[in-house]
């Protein structure tokens, strides 16, 4: 059992490592899971087509100012009303500076300019 | 600094993490993990999108047969003549080309989830890290019915267009009946906007006679109000509504349909029988020995299977109790991916996910309805539930509303396959 599990142990440094570096870009930015909860209606990453409302680019003040206020006065002939309603505020807050801050990676996973930026502001926001 | 340190130490008794609270393949640790889903519909397209959009390290191979997906939403007005078949067809191109998941044409046959491999109907045998079931539905039998003949269109594609020949088949003055099963069924509000359009359609036709709705269960189980409203006012004279009944056979030979009241002879018939999880689903043990259990049950969380482990289901044949729409399957992908991604790097799946679903429904030719609702995780239950106040449908169906339904389609269908 004891040696076994040290073999195991000695392995591990060297798997270690590599998990390391696919766990470094793999864990996931914050608010990004619940963002993409918009991109039904709003587009993946935020960019709308067919005339639905985009979000990449808006200002994190916008998005979280526009859905508070549809949450507080909820219009029943509005079904963004009725999403808005869905969240809390710190969660509309995450999701606003995500579409803000550009939260967007390629295909190839390489971070976008936008996202470079943005995910250092994000890193620190989430931080205070 | 300190949390910065911290993390690194982390990382680095990953493995034994890994090994401990989540059980990470050695191959997994040591090569690209491996994601294989099965199902290219609004759940499986998804999954396999986000995953390889999110990180690009995961390989992920989708086993579906189809050369194409039919869309069952906005189906209703092909049946109608408002939309054509391309309308509703979506490529899988962009899956391949944009995302680079890799697509194996072909029909999943069995799981071996203890060597961890699928096997195909062709004789390819498929290794897998993670598997990810969204095989959408399967329907119960009933006797006498031959879906080929009396069609249910609960899926879309050939069955879609045998249904909008049935509709222009009505004589004047027929008899056009349509069944609901017993909740839950896919797309909730689906079979009483079907039948809003079929008299629709008689009425602009001027061929109405009667639609006769046969509903299983006791009251109409989606959009009460403006079902209710539509079957009272536009419809009254058409449409004949009869809650808790029941399709026990049917006798086409005699164009009759055997129901709990009694025997009905009709015209033209769309059945659509009571549904479970897609086969595959049953195939692979994960719906136990009961027989009564239709749906995959499934943790919330991440939507692995509460009975085989590394075998996820989302979408319709997922059991957590939320809507089967393709919104919603479209949204408990995401969730899925997220957390398939946070496995391979040795986190816990992220623990207060939220998903929402938004149906629009076409009411006449030129309005439209809409439903919707937000759930999110219950740590107390371990279920999904309803956040109060976002479970609504329109006040009532508008032009406006029928507008929107197509750039929402036109969204979901791009945010899902390309
Ligand atoms: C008339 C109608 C109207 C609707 N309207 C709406 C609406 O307005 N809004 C909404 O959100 N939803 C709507 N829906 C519901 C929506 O269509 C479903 O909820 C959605 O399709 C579920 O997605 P899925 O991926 O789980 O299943 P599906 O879309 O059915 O996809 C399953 C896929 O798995 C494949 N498959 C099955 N078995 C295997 C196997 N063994 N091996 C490989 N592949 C396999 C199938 O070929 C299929 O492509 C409607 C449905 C109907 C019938």
């Amino acid at each position: 059992m004891m040696k076994s599990h040290r073999k195991y142990l000695a392995g591990a440094g060297a798997l270690a490592l590599l998990l390391a570096a696919a766990a470094a870009d793999a864990a996931p930015p914050a608010g990004r899971l619940l963002a993409a909860q918009c991109a039904q209606c709003h587009g993946t990453n935020g960019q709308a087509v067919g005339g639905m409302e985009k979000l990449a680019g808006e200002s994190e003040s916008e998005i979280y100012g526009e859905l508070i206020k549809m949450k507080a006065n909820i219009k029943p002939n509005e079904i963004m009303h009725r999403q808005a309603a869905g969240y809390t505020d710190a969660q509309i807050r995450l999701m606003a500076r995500y579409y803000a801050t550009g939260g967007k990676t390629t295909a190839t996973g390489t971070p976008t300019p936008s996202s470079n930026t943005g995910d250092s502001r994000r890193r620190k926001s989430h931080d205070d | 600094m300190f949390s910065h340190n911290r993390r690194k130490l982390l990382q680095a008794s990953g493995v034994l993490l890994a090994a401990g609270a989540f059980p990470l393949s050695l191959r997994a640790q040591l090569a690209a993990p491996r994601v294989v889903v099965i199902g290219g519909g609004f759940a499986g397209a998804t999954l396999a999108k986000y995953v390889r959009m999110w990180n690009p390290k995961i390989q992920v191979t989708l086993i579906e047969p189809n050369p194409t997906h039919v869309s069952c939403i906005l189906s209703n007005l092909v049946m109608t003549g408002a939309m054509a078949m391309t309308d509703i067809t979506i490529r899988y191109d962009n899956l391949r080309t944009k995302y680079g998941v890799t697509i194996v044409a072909d029909r999943a046959i069995g799981i071996d989830p203890v060597n961890r491999k699928v096997s195909t109907q062709n004789g390819t045998v498929i290794p897998y890290d993670k598997l990810v079931l969204a095989p959408g539905i399967d329907f119960d039998a009933i006797p006498g019915l031959d879906p080929a003949v009396v069609p249910h269109a609960w899926q879309a594609g050939p069955q879609t267009l045998a249904l909008k020949g049935l509709v222009q088949s009505v004589p004047a003055g027929g008899t056009f009946l349509m069944s609901i099963p017993k909740a839950p069924y896919r797309c909730p509000p689906g079979p009483y906007e079907r039948a809003c359009l079929v008299a629709d359609t008689l009425l602009r036709n001027r061929r109405a006679g009667k639609v006769i709705v046969l509903d299983a269960n006791t009251d109409v189980v989606a959009e009460p109000h403006t079902f209710h409203t539509a079957f009272q006012t536009t419809y009254a004279s058409v449409i004949e509504y009869h809650p808790s009944t029941t399709v026990d056979s049917v006798d086409w030979a005699n164009k009759t349909i055997n129901t709990n009241w009694g025997p009905i002879r009709v015209d033209a018939a769309n059945i659509i029988p009571g549904q479970r999880a897609g086969k595959v689903v049953a195939s692979a043990g994960l719906l136990g020995r009961d027989p009564a259990t239709r749906w995959a049950s499934v943790n919330p969380l991440n939507y692995e299977s509460t009975l085989v482990p590394n075998v996820h289901v989302i979408g319709d044949s997922q059991g957590t109790g939320q809507p089967k729409s393709g919104h919603m399957a479209n949204s408990e992908a995401k969730v899925c991916a997220d957390a398939l991604i946070r496995y391979f790097a040795g986190e816990a799946p992220d623990p207060a996910p939220m998903t929402n679903s938004a149906c629009y429904s076409p009411i006449t030719a030129k309005t439209a309805s809409w439903l919707t609702v937000v759930f999110g995780y219950d740590a107390a239950t371990g279920l999904m539930k309803p956040v109060p106040n976002t479970l609504a449908e329109a006040p009532s169906p508008s032009s406006e509303h029928y507008k929107d339904m197509f750039g929402w389609a036109k969204n979901l269908f791009a945010d899902s396959f390309s």
